[in-house]
């Protein structure tokens, strides 16, 4: 998903000085795209709700640090990331990725011919947390792997490495079911 | 013949490629069809459908910046009150004995109840989204702070006060049920990682 929003500067002067209506289009304004973002790093539209709430909470907080000259969208999308990938961190203490993976990915597989975008929807929801948030970042939101490694707490190689890891999964499970040449 | 392995594949794609990989991707075409079908996955991916959010979770934060902007008027006004009366305290007590002794541990407490006030403004509590089990003891130790505060109100600055040691006790109260509710909130910012 590309985004490219852009607000007014006024909205944001106002939103700084705490105008609640201000800080309300602000959330309409970047509450899909930031939805969007945890909904495909998490999967569960629960847990990107929770994140979205989340962000816009930390937002509110934190938009009088804010500089006028950054981008707006990329630091509400940074918040979102690490707020997401807190969360990721959190359900790795509880369960262990491998077997979430090794078990989903033993799910499903229907036969029948689908639209290839589905078929990536559903392969990139098969890959484990960590795996999709450094496809998701990197591919789609055009991170870098050093900002992914310093948003992880990870090294370079390791963002590198889950990449590669991703996208060999991916092909493996697209070309079972017969969606990608 | 040997071929590009997906690091390969993505190191083409960043331009960041070992020579072999280049001259080998150049002469062979599986490894350009593979490359060819990286570019499309990611591509596929950045179109995938836009979701919308089931529930509005807007007024979930705008209410919780209303009620931070509540409790932070009513801790700048119980502070307000604390400090003016810390001076006058310290004033009407100095020449007694028994009254001096109540009026530095009254200062002691203040002073222990401001820095537990600090440290719960660093967890800055009402832009935080907790549990419900959490939230229902937070909110229960703010209630019965705010019965405190109250109490303090009622009883009026030290000079005015027929007691001391009452309002010693109560700031003694006060500063068990801020340490409970801060413990509250470092547990659970250890637990989410904040």
């Amino acid at each position: 998903m590309t985004i490219s929003l852009a607000v007014p500067d006024i909205l944001v002067a106002r939103a700084k000085s705490g105008d609640l209506e201000a800080l309300e289009a602000l959330y309409r304004a970047f509450e899909t795209p930031v939805y969007n973002l945890a909904l495909r790093m998490l999967r569960s539209p629960e847990d990107a709700e929770d994140v979205l709430q989340e962000t816009f909470l930390e937002v509110v907080r934190s938009i009088k640090q804010f500089r006028a000259e950054g981008h707006l969208w990329g630091w509400i999308r940074r918040i979102a990331s690490s707020k997401a990938l807190m969360r990721i961190r959190r359900e790795q203490v509880r369960a262990t990725e491998e077997l979430h993976e090794e078990a989903t990915a033993g799910r499903g597989g229907s036969g029948g011919v689908v639209p290839a975008r589905i078929d990536l929807e559903r392969a990139f929801e098969r890959l484990s947390e960590t795996s999709r948030a450094v496809v998701w970042l990197h591919d789609v939101e055009g991170y870098t792997h050093e900002e992914i490694a310093e948003q992880m707490g990870k090294t370079v190689s390791f963002s590198k490495s889950q990449l590669a890891r991703a996208h060999a999964r991916l092909r493996g499970m697209l070309d079972d079911e017969g969606a990608v040449p | 013949m040997m071929h590009c392995t997906m690091d390969d594949l993505l190191a083409l794609r960043a331009g960041e490629a070992s020579a072999w990989a280049r001259a080998h991707a150049a002469a062979c075409a599986t490894c350009r069809a593979e490359l060819e079908a990286l570019y499309q996955r990611v591509a596929q991916l950045k179109a995938l459908p836009t979701r919308r959010p089931a529930r509005d979770r807007w007024p979930v934060v705008r209410e919780a910046v209303i009620a931070g902007r509540r409790r932070r008027r009513e801790r700048w006004g119980v502070w307000s009150i604390a400090a003016a009366a810390a001076v006058a305290g310290l004033l009407v007590f100095r020449p007694f004995g028994t009254r001096e002794a109540d009026a530095a541990e009254l200062a002691r407490v203040k002073q222990e109840s401001a820095t537990l006030e600090q440290q719960l403004e660093r967890y800055d509590p009402d832009a935080r989204v907790m549990s419900g089990r959490t939230a229902a003891v937070a909110a229960a130790l703010e209630d019965r702070i705010a019965v405190i505060d109250g109490e303090l109100a009622r009883v009026g600055p030290p000079d005015a006060s027929p007691r001391p040691a009452e309002l010693v006790k109560l700031w003694q109260q006060r500063v068990d049920l801020m340490q409970r509710l801060v413990g509250v909130h470092v547990t659970r910012a250890a637990y989410v990682g904040l």
